[in-house]
């Protein structure tokens, strides 16, 4: 793996922490380090981080804490709190 | 490329446990803490580990011009296998198996996203 793909697993996790800790404004940060990184690096980001960052506002999502997420026939519909919603299938 | 003293420079600095051992500014030697924020020029010492309510709770920024940082790596921070969880919790300086590097805060003066790219892993170029 190279420096820029864990760079960008770290910021998630370190977003992730954040979140928890109740820090959205340092989460969004770290995701939009990480954006810039994978964009900078042309390296696509994981798919977990994918999945659990807001494409409108950059927060990293913790369902339960700033994040919805509804299971719907074949896709799964996660809610940010900023009001931006997110499909992923799933089986 | 795991994360070695040889790569720090190029890898990521968020959330390592960092102390200020030399600057041109005599107050900032000896502030320590997690680096939380990296900007160009300098780099935001969290000195209160998570959770604790100690006296000196400020976020510091230090320049990275003419201040010696020591970083501690950790095992778990250097072993990319089995960093996903445990990476990011707060480091106190307690283990004895962490590896210190110190690093000349010149080698660092750059926006965060461009330090990786000064000299890349790839082999073709």
């Amino acid at each position: 793996m190279s420096v820029a793909a864990e760079r960008i697993e770290r910021l998630g996790d370190l977003a992730r922490e954040a979140t928890r800790a109740g820090d959205e404004e340092r989460a969004r940060y770290y995701v939009r380090l990480a954006r810039r990184i994978a964009e900078r690096n042309r390296l696509s980001l994981p798919r977990r981080f994918k999945r659990f960052t807001c494409d409108a506002c950059d927060a990293y999502l913790v369902p339960g804490r700033n994040a919805r997420v509804r299971l719907q026939d074949g896709h799964a519909v996660v809610t940010c709190d900023c009001g931006a919603h997110a499909r992923y299938p799933y089986e | 490329m795991a994360l070695t003293p040889e790569t720090l420079p190029r890898h990521e600095l968020n959330g390592h446990w960092v102390t200020v051992v030399d600057a041109t500014n005599p107050d900032l030697v000896g502030i320590a803490g997690r680096v939380v924020v990296e900007t160009t020029n300098t780099l935001h010492v969290d000195p209160a580990p998570a959770g604790s309510a100690e006296g000196d709770t400020r976020v510091r920024q230090v320049p990275k011009r003419g201040t010696t940082f020591e970083f501690r790596l950790t095992d778990e921070t250097a072993d990319p296998a089995k960093g996903s969880g445990t990476a990011s919790e707060p480091d106190h300086p307690t283990g004895e198996d962490a590896a210190h590097v110190t690093v000349d805060g010149a080698r660092l003066l750059s926006r965060p996203a461009l330090r990786t790219e000064t000299t890349g892993d790839s082999k073709w170029r």
